[in-house]
């Protein structure tokens, strides 16, 4: 089997996630400061499906990366940077998708006000987890391991 | 269904989803250590820093010269093998490279050199680091 095989696949599966959570964020914080438009519930709406398509699309990126490490669950290094963001942003990730899932497209403006603070602080370990990915790629690039 | 009800089980499901997923880690280096004959280590949060006193470092390079001086050349700056001044690698990995080698590159040195000898082969290492760290305008 090619070796490089997990490690393209990861590279395949982690920016779809990433895209549909930030466009799902981006949605429904434009639904909730615009609450009064009639647009506002079409935004909730697109929101509570790329949070959902986003968080589905987690598990293959986690998948894949855990195959590519051969299952390393901290490693050292960059790994360890990316694994010390990757795991929490994960679990948060399915934690408010599912609570979504669960509350429904539209929300009350106060609950949905919370979900967005969660949304953030997942999107901010998601991202930092992210540029980790990003610097571990260049540093495996130019020195690979043994 | 209520907020504190879908709350609930929402944070049931991320950790689940966590838990699976370390779980399935587990399974996956269990099957690629057995795979490839070597020992499973176990992960650490915090790794131990290594002792770099001189006495350590001298030994090291007893040790450097005696096993790894021939490829990597006597002043550790590279002949066959690469330079090893500025490793930006942990003290597991130094470790782990040298218990396991690199295949087609190094030789496993795990029947040759014992836990000791490795650690005093990394404060060696490390000095060359600082060493660099000195050279350099």
């Amino acid at each position: 089997m090619d070796q490089t095989l997990w490690s393209k696949a990861h590279g395949a599966a982690t920016h779809f996630p990433i895209a549909l959570v930030a466009c799902s964020a981006a949605l429904d914080t434009v639904g909730w400061f615009r609450a009064g438009r009639p647009f506002a519930g079409d935004l909730h709406a697109v929101g509570y499906w790329t949070i959902l398509f986003g968080a589905a699309g987690s598990v293959p990126a986690v998948i894949s990366g855990v195959l590519m490490t051969k299952g390393s669950v901290l490693g050292h290094g960059l790994l360890r940077l990316h694994h010390l963001f990757v795991w929490p942003a994960f679990g948060l990730l399915i934690a408010i998708a599912t609570w979504r899932a669960l509350v429904g497209r539209h929300p009350a403006r106060r609950l949905l006000a919370g979900y967005l603070c969660g949304v953030a602080a997942m999107l901010t370990l998601l991202i930092i987890a992210a540029y980790w990915g990003g610097e571990l790629l260049l540093a495996t690039a130019i020195e690979p391991g043994p | 269904m209520t907020s504190r009800s879908a709350t609930s089980i929402a944070l049931l499901a991320g950790l689940l989803a966590v838990s699976s997923a370390l779980g399935g880690a587990h399974l996956v280096r269990q099957h690629a250590m057995h795979a490839s004959h070597q020992t499973p280590t176990p992960e650490r949060w915090l790794e131990p820093v290594t002792s770099t006193s001189p006495q350590r470092v001298a030994q090291g390079r007893k040790t450097f010269l005696q096993r790894c001086a021939h490829c990597h050349g006597v002043d550790a700056r590279g002949d066959e093998g690469p330079d090893l001044h500025d490793l930006q690698v942990s003290d597991r990995y130094i470790a782990n490279t040298v218990l396991r080698g690199i295949p087609h590159e190094m030789p496993s040195f795990a029947r040759k050199l014992q836990g000791d000898d490795i650690a005093a082969l990394t404060a060696y290492l490390r000095s060359l680091e600082h060493e660099a760290d000195r050279s350099d305008p």
